[in-house]
């Protein structure tokens, strides 16, 4: 019977069950014919038919039992084989399944991080249909729209169900006893509806809520609505205190919607209708939309172009410039981490061929030390077949065992991985399900195919007569060259990781010695709550930004104190275009710039010098800035910069700037780049999430407490959050970048130490078979150094092969990483020649213990054995 | 239930039912009874509780084949014939039950 039919019979016993029933039917029926034949009647001949069969039930029990047996009975003997094998042997089996259980759990851990990052739809009802939309213009990085625009696209286009939009704003929540900080996201309409996701308890928000002037509503977290209200329905209907409003709780959403991000804890609508909403200039709206059920990405780019051109035409002025961006929403929040966990599952699965070639190298080994068993088997008559299952049994058994301890390994694993990693999208969706250990079983598999099908061909070759007749004569074995060859490629595998991790290592270091200009030394940073809102009256806001600063340099210990609207060293980018109102040649490049929005006390702060001119004053009437050197040397002629007037073409309400100073460059938009051309604009700013920077004599988080009470003593409304240090905040901008290099160089010391294991144990393997030539060659006078050196040699040049393929290998594969390092090339010499000592150095220790070994062998002891 | 004289011997069932099939044609097990039973001019009868298990053994080890089919009457059975490896089982089984059958006569002879 073909084998898939016995399994079929295993898996569906009630069909196997049917047939028998039909064939033993049969049997009963002719018998009862063939009696009426002799003159029965038709009752009589049935019963006396069924009489003789016996007791039916239990033949068709007896006759199945035959049918699953046959092929169980193999197997079960097959596993007590190999049970009894592997009890045997205790350290080899293990060494074969700790190995096995890293490698699988190593893989199923980065897997389970690639199937709910990557792979999983994002937890909304037809998600690919969501997409994420934005204005692009040729010159200025726009990634938001602007509302009256956004409600423009979603009633002219003819693709999406509906466009909708949010931003954030942090709030302050005063209904309990202290200020809480909350954040808040301001939605525009359809919000819900393009989610397609409906509060958990209560409802949306009504068209009246979302006018200009209407009623407040908010939607609270279930993470919140648990914590505040103990997960009470009673909550639907109380009302919370954010900043100077009443917000009465209308609903709570599920706790798996977590967007825009997982921080979120409060949803209120954003009128579009409000007057400051109806600016053609003035973006704030990250934007989502819902394509119609069948539509492609291409069909809503065409329409949606079509739609922006139109009103290109329409406000010459403002929109002629613009153009709509659509990217799925999938895309735009994994896409970034996409190559880092490629890379990461690439090194886990070279991980695991190097474990699988490591033990495909200890199986060979013990297959020869087998033969003999082996070709007794023939010789009572085993066929090949046999043979082969009964050797792959074994290593099924191990593989099934480290699949199971892998599964353990992953899930500890993906917790150090979800602690580590704590800025990857998504990665509250990360866990361990069917898929993961459907996944490590498969690995398993892959593990016995790839480790067992080769030692058990070459373990069941039949020589029958040739490998009887040397009984327990050991001889140098065929299986040599296949063992070094698999040492080799673990020694090149190896090394090829470990040169990834190497560059990634170096690229840290790198990024460690850059001088960033500035001093990000005993800096605090934090936050102090307000809303947009706020920031329609400007005066007053200045002028309470302004008392803070002054109260907080009034503290003992602090040095200085300034704002800025985005942090130096922190990744960031925010191109604008300058002209100068003293005009410039048309021939000269456009003036692109960073702009950052800064008080003047804020080069002192972080320390960036004045290299000209004199510092800016935050003047009420007049607009000052400052220039970095790349900006004065590149587009005005260095000192000469000192005194023209700035403007901002995209921003028309903002007066010229006269420039007051030059100031040494600084590594502000991340330390990996070299410093771009910067504005500083010396008026400051009072927007929410505006960073409050101060610089202490002492280690900056002692500092926290005493700031959190100064600023309640001045502003008692207002709640103090997010205090860091300037130096976690750039460390922390780095952490994708620490993680990848952590586990990548983890992953490379694994596959180092296996990679030595398999040059060691094959080594010792060589050791043991030849000993008895070895023992000859010291009592006819050959001197043990010779000894030492020959095995040494023999491990060495496998290595050396090993490492050179490892090295063409890591050139190779080096372009994955470009664009991942800094300062150093994918090719660097210096980081490939410490991989290869490093991995020669530690296989020559490995290779030296077993070759010591055979040198200390004790001649006439050994021989007189023979 | 005492044993019949014409019990079939452990062990030589399978014997007989290769060497009924190796006639070549695929037969039901109802015929393998009746076959045996004709020819052994009724001195052997094959229990219906040892046949059936019998068979499916003897599919499991690959001596027989089996596949559905009709009888002449239009009825569902399931019929076997004999395999390559069951031919050479068959000749294994015979020469054993020559040597096993020349050996008791021996004995039998001059005990």
């Amino acid at each position: 019977m073909a084998w898939y039919r016995r399994f079929w019979n295993v898996l569906r016993p009630g069909r196997m069950q049917s047939d028998l029933q039909r064939e033993l039917s049969f049997h009963v029926a002719e018998r009862a014919e063939e009696l009426q034949d002799g003159g029965m009647s038709e009752e009589e001949a049935v019963r006396t038919a069924r009489r003789q069969f016996g007791n039916y039930t239990a033949q068709v029990e007896r006759t199945r039992d035959m049918d699953i047996y046959g092929w169980l009975e193999s197997f079960v003997r097959n596993l007590r084989h190999a049970a009894r094998g592997l009890g045997k042997t205790p350290a080899f089996t293990a060494t074969v399944v700790l190995t096995l259980a890293l490698g699988i759990g190593a893989n199923s851990a980065v897997f389970s991080a690639i199937y709910a990052v990557l792979l999983r739809p994002l937890p909304f009802p037809e998600s690919d249909q969501l997409v994420k939309l934005a204005q692009s213009h040729p010159k200025i990085p726009q990634p938001f729209v602007a509302p009256v625009r956004l409600e423009e696209w979603n009633r002219l286009n003819n693709t999406f169900q509906a466009i909708t939009g949010h931003y954030t704003e942090d709030a302050s929540e005063l209904s309990g006893e202290l200020p809480e900080k909350l954040k808040l996201a301001l939605v525009a309409p359809r919000f819900l509806q393009v989610w397609g996701i409906a509060p958990a308890l209560g409802r949306d928000f009504s068209p009246q809520e979302e006018r200009f002037g209407g009623p407040n509503a908010v939607l609270i977290s279930d993470r919140l609505w648990r914590r505040r209200f103990g997960g009470n329905p009673d909550a639907v209907g109380k009302t919370l205190r954010i900043g100077r409003s009443a917000y009465p709780i209308i609903g709570v959403m599920p706790a798996s919607f977590l967007f825009p991000d997982r921080d979120v804890d409060l949803w209120s609508p954003s009128p579009m209708d409000a007057p400051y909403a109806q600016s053609r200039e003035s973006t704030w709206f990250t934007a989502i939309g819902r394509l119609k059920p069948g539509v492609t990405l291409a069909q809503a780019r065409a329409n949606l172009a079509s739609v922006q051109a139109n009103l290109g035409r329409e406000y010459p002025k403002t929109d002629a410039m613009i153009g709509a961006m659509i990217e799925p929403l999938k895309e735009a929040t994994v896409g970034g981490v996409r190559r880092s966990l490629l890379i990461l599952f690439g090194s886990v699965s070279l991980l695991l061929l190097i474990a699988c070639t490591n033990i495909a190298a200890l199986l060979l080994s013990r297959a020869a030390a087998r033969e003999h068993e082996i070709s007794v088997r023939f010789s009572l008559g085993a066929s090949r077949a046999s043979v082969v299952a009964q050797l792959l049994t074994e290593v099924v058994v191990v593989s099934l065992a480290g699949a199971a301890l892998g599964l353990v390994v992953a899930a500890g694993a993906s917790r150090v991985f979800r602690s580590l990693a704590k800025d990857l999208p998504r990665i509250e969706e990360i866990g361990l399900d069917w898929r993961i250990v459907l996944y490590a079983l498969a690995c398993a598999i892959a593990a016995t195919l790839l480790c067992g099908i080769f030692p058990a061909i070459r373990g069941s070759r039949r020589n029958l007569a040739g490998s009887l007749a040397q009984a327990g004569r050991w001889q140098v074995s065929r299986y040599n060259r296949v063992q070094f060859a698999l040492v080799g490629v673990q020694v090149a595998l190896a090394v090829t990781l470990l040169a990834g991790a190497g560059l990634l290592l170096r690229s840290f270091q790198e990024l460690g010695r850059v001088s960033p200009g500035f001093d990000p030394e005993h800096v605090l940073t934090f936050h102090i709550s307000s809303s947009w809102g706020e920031t329609a009256d400007q005066k007053a806001a200045r002028q309470r930004v302004d008392r803070i600063l002054d109260g907080l340099r009034s503290v003992p210990g602090i040095e200085s104190a300034a704002t800025a609207l985005s942090l130096p060293g922190v990744p960031a980018q925010y191109q604008i275009e300058l002209k100068t109102t003293e005009g410039r040649a048309e021939s000269e490049p456009k003036m692109l710039a960073q702009g950052r929005w800064v008080t003047p006390a804020y080069f002192a702060t972080i320390r960036i010098p004045v290299v000209a001119g004199e510092l800016c004053r935050d003047e009420p009437n007049t607009n000052t800035t400052m220039v970095n050197r790349s900006f004065a040397n590149g587009y005005l002629a260095g000192s000469a910069a000192i005194g023209r007037h700035l403007v901002q073409p995209a921003n028309a309400y903002l007066p010229p700037g006269e420039i007051r100073g030059i100031v040494g460059d600084a590594r502000e938009t991340g330390l990996d780049r070299e410093p771009p051309p910067t504005v500083y604009w010396c008026a400051g700013s009072n927007q929410p999430g505006t960073y409050f920077l101060v610089r202490t004599h002492g280690e900056p988080r002692s500092m926290a407490e005493t700031i959190r009470r100064k600023i309640h003593e001045l502003e008692p409304r207002r709640s103090v959050y997010d205090l860091t240090p300037l130096r976690d905040h750039i460390s922390d901008a780095y952490a994708e970048n620490r993680l990848r290099t952590i586990l990548l160089t983890f992953f490379a010391m694994t596959a180092v130490s296996l990679a030595c294991v398999g040059v060691h144990g094959t080594l010792s393997y060589l050791v043991n078979l030849r000993q008895r030539e070895v023992a000859l060659r010291l009592a006819l006078g050959a001197v043990r150094t010779q000894v030492v050196r020959q095995f040494l040699a023999q491990g060495l040049r496998v290595s050396v092969l090993g490492c050179m393929a490892g090295v063409v290998l890591a050139v190779a594969l080096g372009r994955l990483l470009s664009g991942m390092l800094y300062g150093v090339s994918t090719s660097d010499t210096a980081t490939l020649g410490g991989v290869v000592a490093i991995v020669l150095a530690v296989s020559a220790f490995a290779s030296l213990l077993p070759a010591m070994r055979a040198a200390r062998l004790e001649p006439m002891q050994l021989l007189r054995e023979e | 239930m005492g044993a019949k004289k014409n019990d079939i011997l452990q062990g030589t069932l399978a014997l007989l039912v290769l060497k009924t099939l190796s006639s070549g044609r695929r037969m039901h097990g109802y015929a393998i009874t009746a076959h045996i039973q004709s020819v052994s001019d009724q001195l052997l009868r094959v229990e219906e509780g040892s046949l059936y298990p019998a068979l499916h053994r003897m599919e499991q080890d690959g001596w027989v084949r089996a596949e559905w089919g009709k009888t002449e009457k239009n009825r569902e059975a399931r019929f076997y014939s004999l395999t390559a490896k069951g031919r050479k089982q068959l000749m294994q089984e015979e020469e054993s039950w020559a040597r096993l059958t020349e050996g008791v006569a021996r004995v039998i002879r001059y005990a």
